[in-house]
């Protein structure tokens, strides 16, 4: 064991250095790989989750039901169906999605617009949202039912889960009532 | 250039109208992304009562716990955990303890990488990174989640999380953290005591810790590896880096399917050059640390009530490990460290954050000795 006049030992503290060293250039690495417009505004990710839902060229109107906004969409005056932005907590942070339906008041898609939470996004992989469509408000619409759980994001799958069940039925409410045509 | 028509400017002004009431009305979802502090937290209220005589029932007020969370904006977020164990603590008596078990500034490059920096959880089995009492069955964590994968593992350093591009489901974590020390490592308890915990911690030993994680509906397989020195160069051990290295592998899995869930873990801890340890330290410190767990879970209330919206999971686990599977020259292996643990009750959630819990242990040991066996009560909640 060699004993620099530092009162360490040199070696050690290169080789800390060379790890840090090597961390430090991975971490610049990937800061230079990624592209700086990856997180566009949320407009534009409404804009280009709706194109995806009902198909690019759709025509999007806004309505609005006593306090909430929905969207209306139609094509060549022929009505594709309404979606609305909705935020459920997940852990600490909100997540916001969109929840679509189709002129037959059948769940479309579900789209997860911004999800901020450090772990638990596995919601917006497409394998769980595909669970919702089709679904109307005669489903039970739940985690462990008719809803697969994501084992690791339970707080996620329920909050989602709950705050689509909530939105079909307001959204299917609201055209019954004539609010929605 | 002729200037254009005014039916022209018409029709452009018509086609913008609907990108502008977008824009207007998306007021509600930018407002999430604007400065703000969020508030959450869990706890756990536990009874346990020892079989025996002169073993009275004992409760206690487990852990309460805050999260205390600030967005700065859309890419940089700070998140951390304040938790009280034991409910309070007064000089010179055991027990209690106060914590920060995690407080970490996380800035997003993108989906696939955010770099992360400050006292982090070690992301290594299933308890380790998610220990809210709602996501386990049992009233106290897996005893594997103390003795092999020293649980709430936590240390300071930094690293790059994110989701593998291009993959569906594939994403991985990776830190570099400040080591383990060995003077703390003992027989019973593994590499347990060797943690640092962010407690003026050094720096001697920085390891490497990661885990590759695959998630699809209802099932999460994962990985994990920790690779360190834990000399913290003491001239008896050594003072390189990667001295009395410390390397740890793990896999587990949970899989939901209809009423049923299942969980498992693995995990081998190798300690190079135990026997350094043990003569500069005077423990029993094992060379090689290995075992695990496996669980099952079934909602009775699914064919109960399968209209309700509540669970009632009846759970068996079983655990299997020891903390002496390999010994260095010199040391004679404690069969009563070879514990075999099953855990079976009952775990009641009437809605999916809130939980009363109800658990019978049987703990036992190669050696027949110091068997004895646990009832436990428990309520917990997470918001």
């Amino acid at each position: 064991m060699s004993s620099s006049p530092w009162g360490w030992d040199i070696s050690s503290r290169l080789s800390s250095l060379a790890v840090l060293g090597t961390t430090g250039a991975l971490l610049a690495a990937l800061g230079l790989a990624t592209p700086a417009a990856s997180q566009s505004a949320p407009s534009d990710k409404l804009a280009r989750s709706i194109a995806r839902v009902y198909g690019d060229g759709a025509q999007v109107d806004t309505v609005r039901v006593d306090t909430a906004t929905v969207y209306r969409i139609s094509r060549g005056g022929a009505l594709l169906g309404f979606a609305q932005v909705r935020n459920s907590k997940g852990k600490d942070q909100p997540i916001t999605y969109l929840v679509a339906i189709d002129s037959a008041s059948a769940l479309k898609d579900v789209d997860i617009l911004v999800y901020r939470e450090p772990r638990g996004g596995e919601v917006a992989y497409d394998s769980w949202r595909k669970q919702f469509r089709g679904k109307t408000t005669g489903a039970p619409l739940q985690v462990g039912k008719d809803i697969k759980n994501i084992s690791g994001a339970t707080i996620s799958s329920n909050s989602v889960t709950r705050g689509v069940k909530q939105t079909l039925a307001e959204l299917t409410a609201w055209r019954a009532a004539g609010k929605l045509k | 250039m002729r200037a254009p028509s005014p039916l022209a400017l018409g029709l452009v002004a018509l086609a913008c109208v609907p990108l502008t009431q977008l824009r207007f009305t998306l007021v509600a979802a930018q407002e999430q992304d604007q400065e703000h502090t969020t508030v959450g937290g869990y706890g756990e209220v536990q009874y346990h009562n020892l079989s025996g005589a002169g073993t009275p029932g004992q409760a206690n007020l487990a852990r309460f716990v805050v999260y205390l969370a600030h967005t700065f904006n859309q890419r940089i977020s700070f998140s951390s955990e304040l938790e009280v164990e034991d409910a309070r603590i007064e000089g010179g008596e055991p027990g209690g303890e106060v914590s920060v078990e995690q407080a970490y500034l996380d800035y997003m490059l993108s989906p696939a990488a955010t770099i992360r920096a400050g006292l982090v959880l070690a992301p290594i089995g299933i308890i380790n990174e998610t220990h809210e009492p709602t996501t386990f069955n049992g009233v106290d964590r897996p005893q594997f989640d103390h003795d092999i994968i020293p649980s709430t593992w936590r240390d300071i350093g930094l690293g790059v999380v994110g989701n593998l591009p291009g993959s569906s489901g594939l994403n991985y974590r990776v830190y570099l953290l400040n080591g383990l020390v060995a003077s703390g490592f003992s027989a019973d308890e593994g590499i347990r005591e060797g943690r640092q915990e962010g407690h003026e911690a050094s720096f001697a030993n920085p390891s490497l810790t990661g885990r590759l994680e695959w998630a699809r509906p209802g099932l999460r397989i994962g990985g994990s590896f920790w690779y360190g020195g834990s000399a913290a160069q003491d001239p008896a051990l050594g003072t390189g880096t990667f001295d009395n290295a410390v390397a740890l592998v793990s896999a587990d899995a949970r899989y939901d399917v209809g009423p049923f869930m299942f969980r498992g873990v693995v995990a081998n801890v190798s300690i190079a050059d135990a026997d350094a340890i043990n003569a500069a330290y005077g423990g029993q410190v094992a060379s090689r640390i290995a075992g695990g767990y496996l669980e099952g879970a079934y909602n009775v209330l699914s064919k109960l009530a399968p209209a309700s919206t509540q669970r009632l999971d009846a759970f068996i686990r079983h655990e299997r490990y020891n903390t002496q599977a390999g010994v260095p020259a010199g040391v004679v292996r404690d069969d009563a460290l070879a514990r075999r643990i099953t855990t079976f009750g009952l775990t009641y959630k009437p809605v999916y954050n809130v939980v009363f819990k109800g658990d019978y242990q049987l703990r036992r040991s190669r050696a027949a000795v110091g068997q004895d066996e646990q009832l436990a009560l428990g309520v917990g909640y997470q918001f």
